[in-house]
């Protein structure tokens, strides 16, 4: 049991540090549980449906079990998932939910679902063009199943249900995006290792627990004092999936310091507001589109270069760290343009290749350092 | 019938066809026809009914991989920042843009592009591309994937976008596309697909007339010409040739002994060698899952024709679940007879590749059916493990004949 009287900084870390015991522990009180993959999923839904939401992260020590399903050239993401799934590491789920997203997710969805007779399977088909009333319409018909499959389970689930659920996750959102802001502006007040690991354990958590302490987070970093005019360069990290926060604390000991991200496991899962209508599924469906486009999406006339240096910016960034995982296409297929935009916008930026299980390596920390020199010299010849 | 490999004749029309397509196509691009680039699954039948000249990157990836050209075009992508791991389709014709040369001295420039993710998600992310490299519009037709049964939902989503893309061609093209003439490309469209499913079953016949060597050539004009006369016309032609060996007992594999299906794409730059060392090993490829990826069948006269196109593009064979792959392979070795499946692990293709270990797992255990999986790539040779393939070839054929042996 994680105990009450520590800090809220100290739950987190704890639930980082035994990911699924929340949840197992719910379990075996009678509690449903739903497993999901990413954070294109309506979590709402499911917490509507009395769930227990959970996201699947690979945290395990390797693929191994993983790997006589999947070729090496899935990504880690993919195939830690997998793998924990596979060593029973989830196996209190009662459903898991698979969105849409990419070539890799769109077969894992298959192999799980044929590889596991503990939980039900529900692939969540989402439009790939975020732009048109069709797609709204589809998406719409697509959380309506979602919730058919569910209720099959946890019986009728209203709207007020959803509606409630949906201000929730709400309020649990501005919380989130409110920590950001402080980030942004007091940078230091918060580690970005830290600040992943209260993004961690939101997922691994009930909102409900987790937002009283994000709250009380929010309220103690607040009052912080900011630090004397921090010297380290200021980065932006931008990637898919990071889930061990040593990536971020070795950008951070290298000399860098993070001041916003455009991260799965960031600010891509809280970065957009509710959407009013009469419906709650269509109030959602209309949310989940207007959401800026994740690498696997499309919105005609967006431009994801363009779209970054404005975060950049705006966050008044010295330089930006993509930190990919290896295979992942979708990011691959951005990040050339990406780069030549932000050259274009005269904003440095480095590419590191990562892995999801490994931690990183020395040389990772050496090159940030390399980087960091490089944005601090920037700098200089800019004052 | 043993002895030396009689060639198939319409292979020197299909050269032809597609020489003449691709001249046509690069003369147009000092005219005002509208020229655009597609993607393989996406539903040509609307550019050909507008009058829009189809361009391919897929199959001129292809072309180049068949030249062993392919590797140079990729590193020149790679040194434009594009990682080695992302589809060396992709890579070898953003490289040839770069490079602004190909074996066929590149591709005439789009005026806009459509592209279909039926396939895969990468095209949506290649296209992107092509659409900031080249300043034009993309036209996007989203086909959601389809696990179990396509829902009405997803079916009605297509439709309605199919509708809307009909008019964003004609607003490119300035003029509207006549209903008769739209109809009459799918006619033509659906009698090309029927053609090439009756050629393909020709290899039902014992020796198979051709194998998938032979089919990953001739299945360029139902790629690219769908929904012309020309590509009706060259289907007539090899059915008819293929009708003919099969009356002669002329197989593609003189001597063949074992026939066993291929699946994903093929190894383009291998592709001599490989039919080359199956066939010593007696071995005929009679079947393949991609060459039947294009046999999709269309009613052109549904009375709602953008939903039954819909219906069609979004049931491709690449677009369906593991489930729906398993009951489709099973099908074709069922059909035609064969012995095995060869399945290509193609590092390129992520959405064809990824589930052949649970594909080759359920075959073998639940179905009785030998699998082989070979790890390589369709266009990047630096991947391809010689030695390690022949290797594991021989011991594949050995488990057949110790099969053919104990039955």
């Amino acid at each position: 049991m994680i105990s009450e009287k520590l800090s809220p900084m100290d739950r987190f870390e704890a639930v980082c540090a035994d990911p699924y015991g929340l949840a197992r522990a719910a379990a075996a009180q009678g509690h449903r549980i739903a497993g999901y993959m990413n954070s294109q999923a309506p979590e709402e839904l499911l917490h509507a449906g009395g769930y227990f939401p959970v996201r699947t992260f690979g945290f395990t020590d390797g693929t191994q079990l993983a790997d006589g399903l999947l070729q090496s050239y899935a990504c880690t993401v993919a195939r830690g998932a997998l793998n924990l799934m596979l060593s029973g590491g989830v196996d209190f789920l009662d459903v898991m939910v698979f969105p849409h997203t990419c070539d890799t997710v769109q077969n894992l969805t298959d192999i799980w679902k044929r590889n596991t007779d503990q939980m039900r399977v529900f692939a969540l088909s989402m439009p790939v063009c975020m732009t048109g009333e069709s797609a709204v319409r589809f998406l719409c018909e697509e959380f309506g199943r979602l919730r058919g499959f569910l209720e099959e389970e946890c019986g009728a689930i209203t709207d007020d249900a959803i509606r409630a659920s949906m201000e929730l996750y709400e309020r649990h959102r501005a919380a989130m995006r409110r920590l950001y802001v402080l980030r942004r502006t007091n940078p230091g007040c918060i580690s970005a290792a830290d600040v992943l690991k209260v993004v961690l354990a939101s997922c691994l958590m009930r909102k409900e627990d987790h937002l009283p302490l994000l709250e009380a987070l929010v309220q103690d970093v607040e009052a912080r004092e900011p630090a004397q005019a921090d010297a380290r360069p200021r980065v932006f990290v931008a990637g898919t999936v990071v889930q061990r926060p040593e990536y971020l604390a070795a950008i951070e000991h290298a000399g860098c310091v993070v001041v916003d991200d455009e991260l799965c496991t960031g600010s891509r899962a809280f970065n957009f507001e509710p959407v009013g209508c009469d419906d709650p599924l269509e109030s959602l469906a209309r949310m989940y589109l207007a959401r800026p486009p994740s690498p696997s999406k499309h919105r005609p006339g967006f431009h994801a270069g363009r779209y970054l240096v404005g975060r950049a910016q705006a966050a008044a960034a010295d330089g930006l760290i993509f930190l990919l995982t290896k295979f992942c296409d979708p990011w691959a297929f951005d990040y050339p343009h990406a780069r030549e935009t932000l050259d274009a916008a005269g904003l440095p930026s480095l590419l590191l290749e990562i892995e999801q299980q490994p931690p990183p390596s020395g040389q990772f920390e050496t090159r940030v350092a390399a980087f960091a020199e490089m944005l601090c010299a920037n700098r200089k010849e800019h004052e | 019938m043993s002895g030396e490999r009689v060639p198939i004749e319409a292979t020197k029309t299909c050269m032809r066809l597609m020489t003449e397509y691709y001249m046509r196509a690069k003369m147009a691009e000092q005219t005002d026809q509208k020229i655009a680039w597609i993607t393989s699954g996406a539903p040509v039948e609307l550019l050909y009914a507008a009058g829009v000249i189809p361009i391919y990157p897929e199959n001129h990836a292809a072309l180049c991989g068949a030249q062993k050209k392919a590797v140079d075009y990729c590193t020149v992508a790679e040194e434009h920042g594009f990682s080695r791991d992302i589809c060396s389709y992709a890579r070898t014709d953003l490289g040839a843009i770069y490079k602004g040369t190909s074996p066929i001295g590149g591709l005439p420039k789009p005026d806009f592009l459509l592209c279909c993710n039926n396939i895969c998600g990468t095209v949506t992310k290649w296209y992107q591309n092509l659409q900031r490299h080249f300043d034009v519009p993309l036209l996007y037709l989203d086909a959601p994937f389809v696990h179990g049964e396509a829902t009405p939902g997803a079916i009605e989503y297509v439709r309605a976008q199919a509708v809307d893309l009909l008019g964003q061609i004609e607003e490119l093209t300035g003029a509207p596309i006549d209903q008769d003439k739209l109809v009459e490309t799918f006619r033509l469209a659906s009698r090309a697909t029927e053609l090439w499913q009756e050629t393909l079953d020709t290899s039902t016949s014992r020796p198979a007339p051709m194998n998938s060597f032979d089919t990953f050539v001739h299945i360029a004009p139902i790629v690219v010409m769908r929904g012309t006369q020309a590509c009706v016309d060259y289907y007539e032609t090899l059915l008819a040739e293929m009708k003919d060996r099969v009356a002669k007992g002329i197989g593609a594999v003189p001597g063949e002994q074992y026939r066993v299906a291929w699946d994903n794409l093929p190894v383009w730059f291998k592709m001599g060698a490989l039919a080359r060392k199956f066939a010593e090993r007696k071995v005929c490829l009679a079947a393949a899952t991609y060459a039947s990826a294009w046999a999709v069948e269309i009613n052109h006269e549904a009375e709602d024709l953008m939903r039954e196109l819909a219906r069609a593009y979004v049931t491709v064979y690449i677009n369906l679940g593991l489930d729906q792959r398993v009951e489709a392979l099973c099908a074709m070795v069922a059909k035609y007879a064969l012995d095995g499946v060869v399945m290509h692990s193609d590092r390129s293709c992520k959405a064809y590749s990824l589930g052949q270990y649970e594909l080759a797992r359920t075959l073998t255990n639940d179905h009785d059916i030998p699998v082989l999986v070979l790890e390589a790539d369709m266009n990047d040779s630096r991947v391809y493990a010689e030695e390690q393939i022949n290797t594991r070839i021989d011991a594949f054929v050995e488990t057949l004949a110790g099969r053919s042996a104990a039955a």
